[in-house]
């Protein structure tokens, strides 16, 4: 039988981070993936002359400060290089109807200030105070890592990190006086989050934002499948091994209720320690289920699950130029409130559409370019009763309404240039990533599911021995840079115990 | 003093007894099964890992080229055959000598047909043809068959493609074109086919009787005989070209190309297309075979007569194989018996990507239809992929 120190189950963002870390730590340790590529949501793929990115709309947090945990400094102790290109803006937000507006954002700190001064006047004041709150943010942070917090303490000095970690983004901004036009246009980034910014926690917004604003956000030259390849090629280098086609089919436990391995491809694989990248839901499903601890099944029952998507790739046979477009990002909506915006998200409530061309010239042939269009859906939202032989109808007749606003929106053709298309939809994002529903981003960050919570409870919370998580359903919630520190996070303390129990 | 000091900081407390009353709250029965959420559902019925059929009726056409209706084997846990897009295709996998043998073949049934139970395909001999071979002479009915779930993107995109779809069709390039014609008939595809159909002789076009029935019922079906050796009334005579595309093409309005059929018949349609100055978004080619001969490129330059070592590395198990420098290293592994992953075979898929730990391959680059970092990082798809050195290939575990 195969032992390894530990095994990985899922080369996702995060299980990639955490198994190239307990290799370079000197772990033996074996990273089993379900399909033949690494990175889940960190790919790409090809269609004619076109390699589309299927996920990342930017990277945050790709900032080097020594000792924090953005993805540049995990990626710099890793030894992983991937060169980026940092973008001058941030994205542009069309707002129709009453109160609508045509915005575009630049990122950098002043400049961010900036525009907002030049959209909303006489907003900036207010605005640079929510941002600057961050600082207090951070202090309260490194704080509170710092061994037990002193009640009294944390009420006073840090009191503000209090309320912001337990008001939604909405209450905290309206604190700050900030204007509604200023406070609408600043919540633009929800659907990264996916959650409306009345419920969304504002420690988790503001911190998310604020990386984007002062870090700039980048992009990776080759799509994110070179992420995911240069994390595989440094996993490897220290003696780690991957095996894609290898699907985990059930969690081995001991009578005392630990792991102690997978089963996959119908072998017994043994490990000391088992990260999995995988959703809880997907883990408790193949595993004795008296093994789980009851708080863990209510737990996991309690839960919501996460904003997936409606996705579209066009390769387009005209340059950006040509057709008009001028933004990498830009964001649609049909009100400037967030709680609408959401609730019509069937209907051109919010959604998104990049053009890789204008962050990375060059990323198709002269002459083309590449539409992401991106609509966000709840798993609740997907018809129950959609039969196989509707499927392809259903998904073009819903991408094809959006084509149709976003030309009307913009003043511009694009129907006439599709060279190729694809679409994705929850359905794609079931076959390739297995997730419940097909969503995307695990649970829902809002209500009382928010990352303050995770991150409070993580150290509370029944476990189950020898078995970590790490990706987008871990206390960060979703993204790649919050599925890389989580990944990090774990990485670092299953060596803690790995080296604590030799 | 805080702008903040309206805002309460016992709401912090509040926010945990939340989560700890939600989860008090919740049921501790099982989480939901993965299946019980209708996206899982359709993506299982959609893209099935494999599909476990068997023969229910072979049609011959002539001894090199028959038909196979499969149907669901249940008893191995397939309840009727994937709903498939027309134009798709599904590998087939056979055993011969212990050694597993799989290849793509077009399907030539319409989607529908999947809700009757049943999905075709078409087999013609092709020379030196392992495969080809073994299924006309020797499968019969009730024999069970493994295949994938559908595959492959030579489809029909209402947001893409033109209004008209002139088909050009060469041998047994027609199958893909029986499905879109049924498809077109049942109203699962909405789009007018002109079908441009080259045969030698008009006993030649296999379905092409059917084809003429459908079109019968159906103004967006027309199919029109091209054959190069006899003349015959109500058929062109010649090869598919620039004139005959021309003068059944509509007028003052947009249409897409969609070509299937043997290389010869690219090479020379290819050149006629230039003429009509089309834009290439309309004009999309079937992959349809291996690559041969990559002697023949002017950037190969290597021997072509050596044979080299291949180590093949397969979930941490090694085998090794010979391979031929005029061979793909997907042919030598098939050949050794080492199961190896593919679908396409013609570099565009995706399916047999591995990563290439040492030694050097040639690809064409007129096949190479790897990602740009895939390249960088040093993987490849060994189905297009011909040794010039010795090789050790580290390649994912064929699934089925």
């Amino acid at each position: 039988m195969e032992r390894y120190d530990v095994v990985v189950v899922g080369a996702g963002n995060g299980g990639l981070v955490a198994g190239t870390a307990i290799a370079q730590a000197g772990f033996k340790t074996l990273i089993l993936e379900k399909h033949n590529l690494p990175g889940g949501c960190s790919t790409s793929f090809v269609r004619g002359r076109f390699e589309f990115e299927p996920s990342l709309h930017e990277l945050c947090d790709s900032s080097d400060n020594e000792g924090d945990m953005g993805m540049q400094s995990i990626f710099d102790r890793l030894g992983v290089k991937v060169p980026m290109l940092h973008e001058k803006n941030l994205l542009r937000a069309i707002v129709k109807g009453e109160g609508g507006y045509d915005v575009r954002l630049r990122a950098g700190y002043d400049e961010f200030l900036d525009s907002m001064e030049e959209a909303v006047p006489g907003c900036r004041e207010s605005v640079k105070k929510y941002l600057d709150l961050m600082v207090l943010l951070n202090e309260a942070q490194d704080y509170m890592n710092n061994g037990v917090p002193n009640p009294a303490t944390l009420m006073g000095k840090y009191g503000d990190f209090v309320r912001a970690a337990s008001h939604s983004n909405d209450e905290i901004m309206a604190g700050f006086g900030i204007p509604e036009k200023a406070k609408n246009i600043i919540d633009t980034y929800w659907g990264y989050l996916g959650v409306p910014c009345d419920d969304l926690n504002a420690l988790h917004y503001l911190s998310m934002i604020e990386a984007y604003i002062k870090k700039r956000p980048a992009m990776p030259y080759n799509r994110s499948h070179e992420l995911a390849l240069a994390l595989v090629k440094a996993f490897q280098s220290y003696g780690g091994e991957i095996r894609y086609n290898s699907e985990v089919t059930e969690f081995l436990y001991n009578s005392a209720g630990a792991v102690i391995g997978v089963k996959a491809g119908g072998k017994e694989i043994l490990a000391r320690k088992v990260v999995s990248n995988i959703i809880p839901n997907n883990v408790f499903n193949m595993s004795d289920e008296t093994k789980i601890p009851k708080s863990a099944v209510k737990l996991a029952n309690a839960r919501k699950l996460g904003l997936s998507f409606i996705t579209a790739y066009l390769g387009l046979d005209a340059s950006a130029q040509e057709l008009g477009i001028e933004d990498y990002s830009v964001f649609i909506c049909n009100s400037p409130d967030t709680r609408k915006q959401y609730e019509d998200r069937l209907n051109f409530g919010m959604y998104v559409v990049n053009c890789l061309n204008i962050a990375l010239p060059g990323a198709s042939e002269e002459g083309t370019s590449m539409l992401f269009f991106t609509l966000p859906m709840m798993p609740e939202d997907f018809p129950a009763d959609l039969k196989a032989e509707d499927y392809k109808k259903y998904k073009n007749d819903y991408v094809r309404r959006y084509i149709e606003d976003y030309e009307k929106t913009l003043g511009i053709n694009i129907s006439d240039h599709i060279e190729e298309i694809a679409i994705a939809t929850p359905v794609t994002f079931a076959r390739y990533l297995s997730t419940p529903a097909g969503n995307i981003y695990a649970y829902s960050n809002g209500g009382w599911d928010n990352v303050v919570l995770r991150t409070v409870f993580d150290n509370i919370d029944k476990k189950i021995p020898n078995l970590s998580f790490c990706g987008g359903h871990g206390i960060r919630g979703d993204g790649f840079s919050s599925a890389y520190t989580t990944g990090a996070m774990t990485g670092e303390k299953v060596i803690a115990e790995l080296r604590r129990e030799m | 003093m805080s702008d903040l000091n309206n805002i309460p900081r016992a709401d912090l407390f509040s926010m945990f007894f939340k989560r700890i009353a939600a989860v008090k709250a919740a049921s501790d029965s099982p989480v939901k099964d993965l299946y019980s959420y209708p996206a899982n559902r359709l993506a299982r019925e959609l893209h099935p890992e494999c599909q476990h059929l068997k023969i229910k009726e072979i049609i011959p056409f002539s001894d090199d080229f028959k038909c196979f209706v499969f149907e669901a084997d249940k008893e191995l846990g397939t309840e009727k055959p994937a709903w498939f897009s027309a134009g798709q295709y599904l590998v087939i996998a056979v055993e011969i000598d212990g050694k597993v043998y799989c290849r793509p073949y077009s399907i030539a049934s319409s989607p529908r047909d999947t809700l009757k139970g049943e999905i075709m395909i078409a087999v013609k001999r092709v020379d030196e043809g392992i495969v080809s071979g073994y299924l006309l002479d020797n499968l019969k009915a009730g024999d069970k068959v493994l295949t994938s779930a559908p595959l492959g993107d030579f489809t029909y995109e209402p947001l893409r493609d033109a209004k008209t779809v002139i088909g050009i069709a060469g041998g047994s390039g027609i199958t893909p074109f029986r499905s879109f014609a049924k498809a077109i008939a049942e109203g699962d595809e909405d789009f007018n086919l002109i079908l441009l159909y080259g045969s030698r002789t008009l006993k030649d076009a296999v379905f092409s009787d059917e084809i003429n029935e459908l079109a019968k019922e159906n103004p967006k079906i027309k199919l029109v005989n091209v054959l190069s050796e006899e003349k015959k009334k109500g058929c062109e005579h010649g090869f598919i070209g620039k004139e005959i595309i021309e003068k059944y093409a509509p007028e003052g309005e947009a249409y897409s190309i969609f070509l299937c059929g043997p290389q010869a018949m690219y090479d020379f349609a290819d050149k006629e297309i230039a003429q009509l100055g089309i834009r290439r978004k309309f004009v999309r080619h079937e992959v349809f075979g291996e690559y041969f001969h990559p002697e023949k490129n002017e950037d190969y330059t290597a021997d072509i007569s050596k044979t080299y070592n291949v180590t093949v590395r397969i979930s941490g198990a090694e085998y090794t194989c010979a391979c031929p420098a005029d061979t793909s290293l997907l042919r030598a592994m098939e050949a050794a018996g080492i199961k190896a992953p593919s679908d396409c075979r013609s570099g565009r898929c995706g399916w047999c990507r591995s990563q290439l730990i040492s030694g050097d391959v040639y690809i064409p680059q007129s096949v190479d239809g790897r990602r740009i970092a895939d390249k960088e990082y040093g993987y490849i798809h060994p189905c297009c992929s011909f040794p010039l050195s010795d090789i050790v290939i580290d390649v994912p575990p064929a699934k089925g």
